[in-house]
C-alpha cells in the first residue's frame, strides 16, 4: 500500500476568465477506513492565493505549518505580498530539500498574480495556477491541475468539461462536477468537497453537499 | 518488446541479471518438481538466441532481413546461422529468440507444406496469411501449456496480388503493420523505419527499400552489442521469395577515437 | 556448486501474461447501440501497431469489444464466433443477445484458473427491439448496464460517463427530469470525446477510433447523417443495420 493512500484525498485547481478555482475533497481515512469528514486540503496563503496539500495527513499539517511560517518570514523581509509565482518556487525548493526523505504530498497552487502596472497598484489579475510532485517538481499548466488519489480521474473529467475562459459562475460548476464525479469513482476519496473560487476583488467559498459512501 | 531474449516472457525486473549474463551463470533450476513431472524438460530459458528482425512493405512486396549471429548469452558463439527462412512458394519467415526453438519450427512448417501442398495436392498453396495464423495458433498453444516456444517472429509474404507482413511471439501475441521490427530492432530500427516507410509503401523501389534496411541494419549493429554486420536479405514478391547471401556492411568506427569508453583509451 | 542451486532455484517463471494497452467502451440508446474502441497496440512503451481492431461483428446484432491481453483476447473472440456459428447451424437462426451474454460469462467462467486476461463488452439489441450493454471482468462476472469503459484509461473515462450518461451529480431543472435515453448524435459526440480526452492523457490511447453502431429495426438512425468516416457494414436489408465510423485520434 503507497503511503499516498493512508490518508485518501484529492485536489483540483482550474483556470477560467480573470479567476480560478481550487476544490478538494473532505475525506481522512486510514486505509480503508473513514475517519473524519471535514479534513479541508486547502488553505489561504494570501488573499489572492491558495494551496492544496493532498496526501499524508501528517505531512499536510506539517507543510501547513511550514509554509505558513516561510511565508510570514518573506512578507516581513520583503515587506510585500508573495506572488504566486515565487510562492510556488518556495513549494519547489521546500520539498526539494528533503529530496531523499520526502514529504508525502503533492501540492497544488493557485491564485491571481498582479500584473504590474504604471500607477503601481496592480489594476489586472492573471490567473496562475501550478502543481508539483513530492519532492517538487513544477507543472505549470494552464487549463487545470489535479492531485491526490484520483488524479487520473480527475484527469479524465476535466480533460472532458473544461473549456477556456470560463466565467466564475460557470467555473465553479465545471470543476464542482470535476470533482464530484471524480471522487466518486475513488474509495479513497470523496465524503463531500469544497471549492473555493478566486476573483480579483473576492473569493467564493463553497461546500459541496457530495455522495457520502 | 525487449531486446534480451531471457526477459521475454517475463515480469519486466531490472534487477535480475542486469548484465545479461544468461545463460553462463545461475540458471533456473529445471529438475523434476513432483513426482510426475520427471522427464519432462520445458522452455524456461532461452540458450542460443539470434537478435532483431526488420522488415517493411515496399512497392513490389516485403523486404525482410536478419542478422547472421546465434549468440550463447553475451558470447558471440555462431556467426553463419540463417534466421530467415522459406515456407512454401509465397512466405519467408524471420526469427529472433531460441534459435533451436526456431529450428523446431522450420521443421514443423517442413510438415506443414508437405501435408497440405504435396499430400493433398488438391491445388491449394499455403499463403503467408494462412503460415501466420498457423503460427499464431501454435505459439498461443505453447504459451497455454506454459512450454512456450522461445521466439519473436516476422512472417512476410505476397500471394494473389497482395502483400502480407505479420509478427507473432511467444506469448501468442499478433499483429500487422506496414513497418516491424523485433527485439533491440524495435527500439532502434523501427522509428527509422517509419520514418522512411510509412505512406510510402507504395512508392518505394527495390533499390530506396534496400537502402533503407541496409541503413537500418548498420545502425543497429552500431548500438546492439548481440548484432553482427554479416546479415542477409529476403524479398518475397509477385516473382517469389528469394533470400540473399549473407553480406558484410561496411562500417566506419574512426569516430569512437574520440570518444571516452567508446574506442580502446587508457582514461 | 551445481548442487547447491538446485535448493535456491532463482525461480523467474514464464510469464504466460502481458497487457497490450487500449481502451473500449459501450453506450446503449432506446433503440440503438455504441460500441467502441482504439485501435493502438502496445507493450510496455512500444507501440506495436497503430491498427489493431478491438471491436468485432459476432451476428447481425451483436458486437463485441475485447480488450487487455491481445493474444487472449483474439482467441476468445476467434472461440465466441465459433460457438455462435455451430448456434446457427443447430437452430437455423442467431443466438439473441442475452444469450450471447450468457454464453460469454460461461466461456469466462470455464478458465478460472487459467483466466483469459481480458474485459468484455458486449453491445447490440435485445429480442425486444432495446440497445443493450453486457460488461464482463476476466472470469465471467457480469451485468446489463446503459454504458461501460474498460481497459487502460477505464479510470479515466467511467467517471465522465456517469456524468453525462447517467447524470450523476446533476440536478434536472426544476419541473424536468433527466432522460432515460439519449439521442444518437449525443453518444456519438461523447464517445469521441471521450476518446480524445483519454487519447490526451494516456499514453496506450490514440491512433485511430472505431465507433460500431447498432440500430434496432425500425430505428430511424437519426443523427448519423452527414457524419464523417460512416459506412454502412449491414448490406441485405434486414432488420438491424450496423455502421462503422473509423476516425484518426492523435499518434504522439
Amino acid at each position: 500500500m503507497s503511503i499516498m493512500e493512508i490518508n485518501g484525498g484529492s485536489v483540483i485547481a482550474m483556470v477560467g476568465k480573470e479567476c480560478v478555482a481550487i476544490a478538494c475533497d473532505l475525506r481522512l481515512g486510514n486505509q480503508a477506513l473513514t475517519i473524519a469528514t471535514n479534513f479541508e486540503k486547502i488553505f489561504p496563503v494570501t488573499d489572492r492565493l491558495y494551496l492544496g496539500l493532498p496526501g499524508l495527513a501528517t505531512d499536510v499539517a506539517t507543510l501547513r505549518e511550514r509554509f505558513r511560517f516561510r511565508v510570514n518570514m518573506y512578507t516581513i523581509k520583503e515587506e510585500r505580498e508573495i506572488t504566486p509565482e515565487t510562492f510556488a518556487r518556495l513549494v519547489s525548493s521546500t520539498l526539494y530539500e528533503k529530496r531523499f526523505g520526502p514529504y508525502f504530498v503533492e501540492p497544488v497552487i493557485a491564485g491571481l498574480s498582479p500584473v504590474p502596472s504604471a500607477s503601481g497598484k496592480p489594476e489586472k489579475w492573471e490567473p496562475f495556477i501550478a502543481a508539483t510532485d513530492l519532492i517538487g517538481c513544477l507543472n505549470f499548466a494552464k487549463d487545470f491541475v489535479v492531485a491526490g488519489t484520483s488524479s487520473d480521474k480527475l484527469f479524465g473529467v476535466a480533460e472532458g468539461l473544461w473549456e477556456p475562459d470560463l466565467e466564475w459562475e460557470d467555473l465553479f460548476e465545471t470543476i464542482s462536477q470535476t470533482l464530484m464525479n471524480a471522487v466518486d469513482r475513488d474509495a479513497f476519496s470523496g465524503w463531500g468537497g469544497i471549492v473555493h473560487i478566486i476573483t480579483p476583488d473576492k473569493v467564493i467559498t463553497r461546500t459541496l453537499k457530495a455522495r457520502m459512501d | 518488446m525487449d531486446h534480451f531474449p531471457t526477459n521475454w516472457g517475463r515480469p519486466r525486473n531490472e534487477k535480475h541479471d542486469a548484465y545479461n549474463t544468461y545463460p553462463l551463470h545461475d540458471r533456473p533450476y529445471n529438475g523434476p518438481k513432483d513426482s510426475f513431472a520427471e522427464g519432462v524438460q520445458r522452455t524456461q530459458q532461452p540458450i542460443v538466441t539470434g537478435t532483431s528482425v526488420l522488415a517493411f512493405k515496399y512497392k513490389d512486396g516485403i523486404m525482410m532481413a536478419a542478422d547472421n549471429l546465434a549468440s550463447y548469452g553475451s558470447l558471440a558463439r555462431f556467426k553463419d546461422i540463417q534466421r530467415l527462412h522459406p515456407v512454401g512458394s509465397y512466405t519467408v519467415i524471420g526469427a529472433g529468440g531460441d534459435m533451436s526453438d526456431f529450428q523446431y519450427i522450420q521443421g514443423m512448417l517442413e510438415d506443414l507444406i508437405i501435408e497440405e501442398e504435396n499430400t493433398a495436392a488438391d491445388g491449394h498453396k499455403l499463403g503467408p496469411a494462412e503460415i501466420h495464423e498457423y503460427l499464431s495458433l501454435v505459439m498461443y498453444q505453447r504459451r497455454s501449456k506454459l512450454n512456450p516456444l522461445w521466439n519473436s517472429l516476422l512472417v512476410g509474404g505476397f500471394k494473389d496480388g497482395q502483400r502480407f507482413l505479420a509478427y507473432v511471439d511467444l506469448l501468442g501475441t499478433t499483429y500487422t503493420s506496414s513497418t516491424i521490427a523485433t527485439g533491440y530492432g524495435a527500439y532502434i530500427a523501427q522509428p527509422l523505419l517509419r520514418k522512411a516507410v510509412e505512406g510510402k509503401e507504395d512508392l518505394l523501389t527495390e533499390e530506396q527499400a534496400r537502402e533503407i534496411m541496409e541503413q537500418s541494419l548498420r545502425v543497429l549493429f552500431y548500438r546492439d552489442a548481440r548484432s553482427l554486420n554479416k546479415f542477409q536479405i529476403a524479398t518475397i514478391t509477385a516473382a517469389g521469395a528469394t533470400i540473399s547471401e549473407s553480406r558484410t556492411l561496411k562500417t566506419e568506427w574512426a569516430f569512437a577515437e574520440g570518444i571516452r569508453g567508446y574506442g580502446a583509451q587508457v582514461q | 556448486m551445481p548442487g547447491e542451486m538446485a535448493h535456491h532455484p532463482q525461480q523467474r517463471q514464464f510469464n504466460p501474461y502481458s497487457e497490450n494497452g487500449g481502451t473500449i467502451l459501450a453506450i446503449a440508446g432506446r433503440d440503438f447501440a455504441v460500441i467502441a474502441g482504439d485501435t493502438r497496440q502496445t507493450e510496455g512503451y512500444s507501440i506495436q501497431t497503430r491498427y489493431a481492431p478491438k471491436v468485432f461483428t459476432l451476428t447481425d446484432k451483436a458486437v463485441l469489444a475485447v480488450n487487455g491481453f491481445a493474444a487472449d483476447g483474439n482467441m476468445f473472440v476467434k472461440k465466441v464466433k465459433q460457438r455462435l456459428e455451430w448456434y446457427r447451424h443447430a437452430h437455423a437462426k442467431d443466438m439473441p443477445l442475452r444469450a450471447i451474454a450468457r454464453l460469454i460469462q460461461t466461456m469466462l467462467y470455464a478458465q478460472r484458473f487459467f483466466p483469459y486476461y481480458v474485459y468484455n463488452i458486449l453491445g447490440g439489441i435485445e429480442d425486444d427491439g432495446t440497445g443493450a450493454v453486457y460488461s464482463f471482468d476476466p472470469v465471467g462476472s457480469y451485468e446489463r448496464e446503459a454504458c461501460r469503459a474498460a481497459g487502460a484509461a477505464s479510470s479515466l473515462v467511467q467517471p465522465f460517463l456517469d456524468n453525462q450518461i447517467y447524470f450523476k451529480n446533476q440536478k434536472a431543472a426544476p419541473g424536468s427530469a433527466h432522460p432515460t435515453h439519449l439521442p444518437l448524435s449525443t453518444v456519438i459526440a461523447l464517445v469521441t470525446d471521450s476518446f480524445t480526452s483519454a487519447t490526451e492523457r494516456h499514453i496506450e490511447v490514440g491512433d485511430g477510433l472505431e465507433m460500431y453502431i447498432v440500430l434496432a429495426s425500425g430505428s430511424s438512425g437519426q443523427g448519423l447523417e452527414g457524419v464523417k468516416g460512416l459506412r454502412e457494414l449491414s448490406t441485405k436489408g434486414e432488420a438491424e443495420r450496423v455502421f462503422v465510423i473509423r476516425r484518426d485520434l492523435k499518434k504522439d
